[in-house]
């Protein structure tokens, strides 16, 4: 699992809300450093940071709720409503960390599975173990198409930058 | 308990070092209300959500680096990091337990029969990581370290039974 990206620039004498102006996008960007490698499915370890990379940016976004909740008098006179703006910012990362995680998952049990093959030394692979290889491989195959088009039309509507100038608000 | 709705508490306006306080111990707290239950072991679910309140007390940490003195700050991040993985030890085998057991409904007798080797090898092995979680807990206590943790991080004497984060 790959470390979490150092965070620059914190000012802890800055208000919350400023300094989430600050971690937030960069916790964006950590994510988006994976990009490039999730094209090929079989870039199991990638996949996985990825995941953890959103995972992060979850809880990041969970903390600062309370930055982008604006008081009562004040949000009736702006135009967007952030509660919601967020939640729905909120919905999508949470929606990508899911099937990011099934898809982990899948290669969990697959690892776990040869594991038990390669120690059980039988010569043949056991039918039930043969079994759920086959069966989770299919699993696997269906959730990373799923996510890739999950991707693609976030891309496509411009999803990243939607996201930062929303944090940077 | 904590947490999500004390942490959404937090005015925006106030300084980051004031309110990173109030939410590391609120983490703190939530994750440490778990521990009971998963040394007792009888419901997994405990692990499961200690794990996951020590991941977000980690994100939070990390995101709040800057506001704490380096070298004690770095002692209490590397303990969180490793009771999740400890507890993830213990929680990745339940899962894939769990898993193979809802698989064998679908399989045929003889399939079934080998799976449940599996997973009786795979309980051998969470026995030896909830040992190790057992061990980890032990550990904790012996070192004061809920006292400690929540001493620096709130400022103040600690009661890690009281509940109260006045200063934070």
């Amino acid at each position: 699992m790959a470390k979490a990206h150092k965070i620059t620039g914190v000012a802890p004498k800055r208000s919350y809300h400023e300094n989430a102006r600050i971690i937030l996008p960069q916790k964006v960007e950590e994510v988006y450093t994976w990009e490039p490698f999730i094209w090929d499915e079989t870039r199991h370890r990638e996949l996985h940071n990825m995941r953890i990379s959103i995972r992060r940016l979850r809880y990041t976004m969970d903390v600062f709720r309370a930055a982008y909740i604006f008081p009562k008098t004040l949000s009736e006179t702006i135009s967007v409503n952030y509660s919601e703006r967020f939640a729905e910012f909120f919905a999508v990362i949470l929606d990508l960390q899911e099937i990011l995680g099934d898809i982990h998952d899948s290669d969990v049990v697959l690892e776990a599975l040869s594991d038990y093959a390669d120690q059980a030394e039988r010569g043949t692979l056991a039918q039930g173990i043969a079994a759920l290889i086959d069966r989770t491989k299919e699993i696997r195959k269906v959730d990373y198409k799923t996510f890739l088009e999950k991707w693609k039309q976030l891309s496509t509507a411009g999803f990243k930058q939607e996201l930062l100038s929303f944090l940077a608000s | 308990m904590t947490t999500v709705s004390e942490v959404e508490k937090i005015s925006p306006d106030r300084p980051l070092e004031v309110c990173a306080r109030q939410v590391i111990v609120s983490y703190f707290r939530e994750m440490m209300s778990h521990e009971e239950g998963a040394k007792d072991g009888t419901d997994i679910t405990f692990v499961h959500d200690m794990r996951v309140a020590s991941r977000r007390l980690s994100a939070a940490m990390e995101n709040f680096a800057a506001c704490f003195p380096e070298k004690p700050f770095k002692k209490y991040y590397k303990k969180v990091k490793t009771i999740t993985r400890t507890m993830g030890a213990v929680r990745d085998l339940d899962v894939l337990i769990a898993r193979f057991e809802k698989e064998m409904d679908t399989l045929t007798e003889a399939e079934q029969a080998d799976i449940r080797e599996l997973i009786e090898h795979l309980q051998q092995k969470r026995e030896d990581a909830r040992k190790l979680m057992l061990i980890l807990f032990a550990k904790l206590e012996v070192t004061n370290f809920e006292i400690e943790f929540l001493e620096f991080f709130t400022g103040e004497v600690a009661n890690p039974n009281s509940g109260s984060n006045k200063n934070v």
